[in-house]
């Protein structure tokens, strides 16, 4: 215990008001540290609730350490794709030399998953290497990703084994990885040649010569600022949660120090003290967890990224920030819980009159926040930059607080008229009406984050729906695409066809050559197709070879028209070629780009004949052989071995699909985990008032109470908080849904999958948490633990 | 149960708790409307005997008969449903169910003995009128004092109208004219209804306003004096 006051005042006597306001200092320091003695030196029980809420805050900080830690890992991300890239910037490339490297993209897939390959050949002996790599490959030398290297050596990359059947002669280093679980290679070639060979093959003289990133789409990111704000408000909510662990074993002790003649201020300071023990505590706890997480971070694949551990690190202000905003914040809670607390010196700890909670200011936030939004809405996805991300965050944040402001009036208020029922009833509301607030601010937490999650659930839904129609989802049909000098017409056509054909995994191929016909300001796709395929596109009579036709409507090109090919080549539209009308067939892209979308301008190789062509495109509709496992993978194989550069493109807008899937799926498991978080926090509590209770329970019991009517009264106790909660978060996340979907430009529709979802979800949370106080209830409800009182 | 049988009556009872012997071959026997005090310094073994009396903690040796059942062999749901409807409990101190008003502590038992709420309320109301807090129906324990609590535990010990009424230091936590007041209600009110007493006491105070006083010492039994006798 510090210096009584007046001994205080004494010894200052003669001093200057600078030497009092020294020794006031250093009895509230004095008294701070008896706080923490309190905290820690007050036996088992002490121990216990001390750390519990070096738990509670400690998961909070491991939380908010990774969210500090996303800065560094986009930075660190980007910086390492920023300087393995070998984009080159300038106008004209370097000159062949002995520092120079050929590289090419031969980029692929692997069961969905991007696989960036490059294959290099170096020009001479001081070739740039890139990031990651001690030196370059030779020809035929593999060097690949650790991950790419085990998923090559594992049973599951079997197929891919035969794309890239080469021995792994080293492995690519992170520094010139995006993440750990990056699938890359580089390749050896002996053959590649450079852009003056018509080659494929880029010429550097260094990497890193450009800035990289793609980056999330606009509203992708509009939708994850959303995210990290429904995440980390929880966050918050349980940290204050926590930090009122064990708050009326406090002030009893409190009580006892009053007695002793510690006067209001000094208890105030005594239970700062102790909030800030605990907090210390959970800064230490956190940061532990904090190291666990970093440790275990590499084996986590999000939205398709992985992060290195040494990534994860809190940027420094943002750490700075939780390490000092943790205690402080723990102390600020403490000092508010403690003004609805009258301390008395008889031991006697009695609440103040409890006054009842207003409703304005509670209002004021989320009408504030939908004030900001409205504005947004319809503003389309542009609204999702600059300063609209910041106006965006400020209103879901104003929203959510609001939400988690709004829901203890709103439990008071209702629970002020419940009445009726059986004994359980009573006992959970008369509890619920005596003090509703620590089950209310606790709930708050599952409120924001399902009031959030809805809202997002809501525009994913849409926005993926919206993806899936643009796009539509995958029909069996890839499209192949290639680039190749050009042979006789129609020729590399037949070649792909051919070589694809019976291959494992494909099934019927049509291809066709593409060219580009320019005449003056206009342009239109020329094909280069056989007569039995444009037979079954176009209604013609007849097709031989050497025929020519356009398509009605379609072209502003006309019979003899002379036009140039790909910029090159003159040529005249045959003057007989005859203005045709499509089939009636299938429209739809998915079908194919052969096979849905007949070029203006369609040709027989023999109409061509005259042409001296430099190069062309084939592009070919593969249709899967779904009897073939891996089917996809296997019509890749199939090119890869005709040409590692064609491009393999599976129709039906699956990216963005799988990137909205992945964030739903990633927002629930997000929400759920906040929601077990603030179970554990509700289960703590409920276990801490049945310690607290443990008298009048032991006397319940002995008087023949059946436990399963106090079961059922802490089930409702939990549940009704919880049913409001979500009520309200269900309300608030469809309002904030609404708006979000208005400035995607979406109309407007609810998910109510995922309401059930939440609504489960939190139903299951109020179970689990009665369930875990049964074991806790049954002792201190059997007759035997009067004797422990 | 014949005429003449004790209502309540234990033999040869012994518990432990852990190597601390806290019953040694004790025995007691109560009968109908009979107000028994169970005396004794601390620690003697006083509040375990009711506890076994009650069936709220079960002896290492010995019976406990109770209407000639042996309430040693009863399980949990039994012991419990006695404990409901024949039984009444008065303690030293936090008893009530703090969240619950007084009419509604009082009435607790009877609800969980099956009666609705209304009637249960009615019951309870006159309890407290009997006990002469009625004033304090709406309060919860929390705006009450010491010893209008304690008025208010005995109207709920008795609103079940039990047959036996158990009283573990009921005047412990008040002072001797609330103490005084308390036992005065409580003998009347148990006298009225016809209802046995084990009050465990250290006071002689107290112990004054029983019928017989049994001492313990050492876990053992000892009648000494039959009050009035």
């Amino acid at each position: 215990m510090s210096a009584a006051p007046g001994r205080g005042r004494r010894s200052g006597t003669g001093a200057g008001s600078g030497g009092r306001a020294v020794q006031r200092a250093g009895a509230a320091l004095r008294e701070l540290a008896l706080g923490a003695r309190l905290a820690v030196g007050g036996g088992r029980g002490s121990w216990t609730r001390l750390l519990l809420t070096a738990l509670g805050v400690g998961l909070g900080v491991a939380l908010l350490l990774v969210a500090a830690s996303v800065p560094r890992m986009v930075d660190a991300r980007d910086q390492r794709t920023a300087a393995r890239s070998d984009q080159l910037l300038e106008q004209a490339p370097p000159r062949a030399g002995a520092r120079t490297l050929l590289i090419a993209d031969v980029d692929t897939e692997f069961r969905d998953v991007e696989v960036r390959g490059r294959l290099v050949r170096a020009e001479g002996a001081r070739a740039p290497v890139p990031p990651g790599l001690d030196r370059l490959p030779r020809a035929g030398e593999l060097f690949a990703s650790p991950a790419l290297a085990r998923l090559l050596r594992s049973e599951r990359g079997r197929v891919l084994r035969e794309r890239l059947p080469q021995p792994i002669a080293a492995t690519i280093g992170e520094r010139g990885l995006a993440g750990p679980a990056e699938l890359a290679f580089y390749l050896g070639s002996g053959r590649l040649t450079g852009p003056e060979h018509g080659g494929r093959a880029r010429r550097l003289d260094r990497f890193g010569d450009a800035a990289a990133g793609a980056g999330l789409d606009p509203v992708l990111r509009t939708l994850a600022v959303v995210v990290l704000t429904a995440l980390l408000l929880p966050v918050a909510v349980f940290i204050a949660a926590a930090v009122r662990f064990g708050g009326e074993a406090r002030d009893r002790r409190l009580a006892a120090l009053r007695l002793l003649g510690a006067d209001r201020r000094m208890t105030r300071r005594v239970a700062a003290g102790e909030a800030l023990a605990a907090a210390l505590l959970g800064l230490v706890v956190g940061g532990l967890l904090f190291l666990l997480v970093r440790a275990l971070v590499e084996r986590v694949e999000l939205w398709r990224l992985s992060v290195f551990a040494a990534d994860v690190t809190p940027s420094l202000p943002l750490a700075v920030a939780v390490v000092v905003g943790v205690p402080a914040a723990a102390v600020l809670v403490t000092l508010v819980a403690l003004r609805g607390v009258v301390v008395e010196p008889l031991g006697l700890v009695r609440r103040a009159q409890p006054r009842r909670r207003r409703l304005w200011w509670r209002l004021a936030l989320p009408v504030a926040g939908f004030a900001l939004l409205l504005p947004m809405a319809g503003g389309g996805r542009e609204a999702s930059d600059g300063a609209g991300e910041a106006q965006l965050a400020v209103g879901v944040v104003l929203v959510l607080t609001g939400v988690a402001a709004l829901l203890p009036w709103a439990v008071e208020a209702v629970v002020l008229r419940l009445g009726g029922g059986g004994v359980a009833w009573q006992l959970a509301t008369r509890r619920l009406q005596l003090d509703s607030g620590a089950s209310a601010r606790v709930v708050s937490g599952i409120a924001v984050a399902v009031a959030g999650a809805i809202a997002l659930q809501t525009t994913f839904s849409a926005v993926e729906a919206d993806y899936v129609r643009d796009g539509g989802g995958s029909r069996g049909v890839v499209d192949v695409w290639q680039t190749r000098a050009a042979d006789a017409p129609g020729r590399e056509a037949a070649r792909l066809a051919a070589a694809l054909r019976g291959r494992p995994g494909v099934g019927a191929v049509a291809a066709v050559e593409q060219l580009q016909a320019v005449r003056g300001r206009d342009s239109d796709a020329v094909r280069v197709a056989g007569c039995d395929l444009i037979r079954r596109q176009l209604r013609v009579a007849r097709c031989a070879d050497g025929d020519s036709f356009l398509l009605a409507g379609a072209s502003r090109l006309r019979p003899g028209a002379r036009v140039r090919l790909d910029g090159e080549v003159a040529w005249t539209i045959p003057a007989d070629a005859r203005v045709v009308r499509p089939r009636a067939r299938d429209r739809d892209p998915r079908a194919g780009a052969v096979v849905a979308m007949p070029d203006p301008v369609v040709v027989t190789p023999g109409a061509l004949a005259g042409a001296r062509l430099r190069s062309t495109t084939v592009l070919a509709s593969v249709r899967l052989d779904g009897a073939a496992d891996d089917a996809i993978d296997r019509v890749r194989n199939a090119v890869w071995r005709v040409d590692p550069f064609a491009g393999v493109l599976e129709l039906g807008g699956r990216d963005y699909g799988r990137q909205y899937a992945n964030l739903r799926r990633a927002l629930f498991a997000g929400a759920v985990a906040v929601l077990a978080l603030i179970g554990a926090s509700m289960l703590v509590g409920a276990l801490e008032q049945l310690r607290e209770r443990r008298r009048p329970l032991a006397v319940l019991g002995a008087f023949g109470t059946p436990r399963a009517a106090v079961a059922r009264a802490l089930l409702w106790q939990t549940a009704i908080p919880v049913a409001l909660g979500l009520t309200l978060a269900v309300a608030a996340g469809a309002g904030l849904g609404a708006l979000l979907l208005r400035m995607v430009g979406e109309p407007v529709g609810f998910d109510l999958g995922s309401v059930a979802g939440f609504a489960a979800a939190g139903g299951a949370v109020v179970l689990l948490v009665t369930a875990g106080t049964l074991p806790a209830l049954h002792r201190t409800m059997r007759p035997e633990s009067l004797r422990a009182e | 149960m014949s005429a003449g049988e004790p209502l309540l009556s234990a033999e040869g009872l012994r518990k432990a708790f852990g190597p601390t012997p806290a019953l040694e071959d004790a025995a007691i026997a109560i009968a109908a409307g009979e107000v028994v005090a169970v005396m004794g310094p601390s620690g003697s073994g006083k509040s375990t005997l009711l506890h076994c009396l009650a069936g709220i903690v079960r002896p290492d040796a010995g019976r406990v008969l109770y209407r000639g059942r042996d309430l040693t062999a009863c399980g949990d749901a039994e012991l419990s449903a006695l404990r409901r409807s024949e039984f009444g409990f008065v303690f030293q101190f936090g008893q009530l169910v703090p969240e619950l008003s007084c009419l509604e502590n009082v009435a607790l038992p009877l609800r969980l003995d099956g009666a609705g709420r209304r009637d249960a309320e009615r019951r309870a109301r006159a309890w407290l009128e009997r006990l002469e807090v009625a004033e304090l129906a709406a309060k919860t324990p929390g705006q009450v004092s010491g010893g209008q609590g304690q008025r208010v535990a005995v109207a709920r010990a008795l609103a079940t109208e039990p047959r036996v009424l158990f009283a573990d230091e009921p005047t412990g936590a008040l002072d001797s004219l609330n103490g005084e007041h308390v036992m005065q209600l409580l003998s009347a009110a148990a006298h009225d209804s016809g209802a046995a007493v084990v009050l465990v006491t250290h006071e002689p105070r107290v112990a004054a306003w029983s019928d017989r006083e049994v001492v313990v010492r050492d876990g053992r039994t000892r009648t000494t004096a039959l009050a009035g006798a």
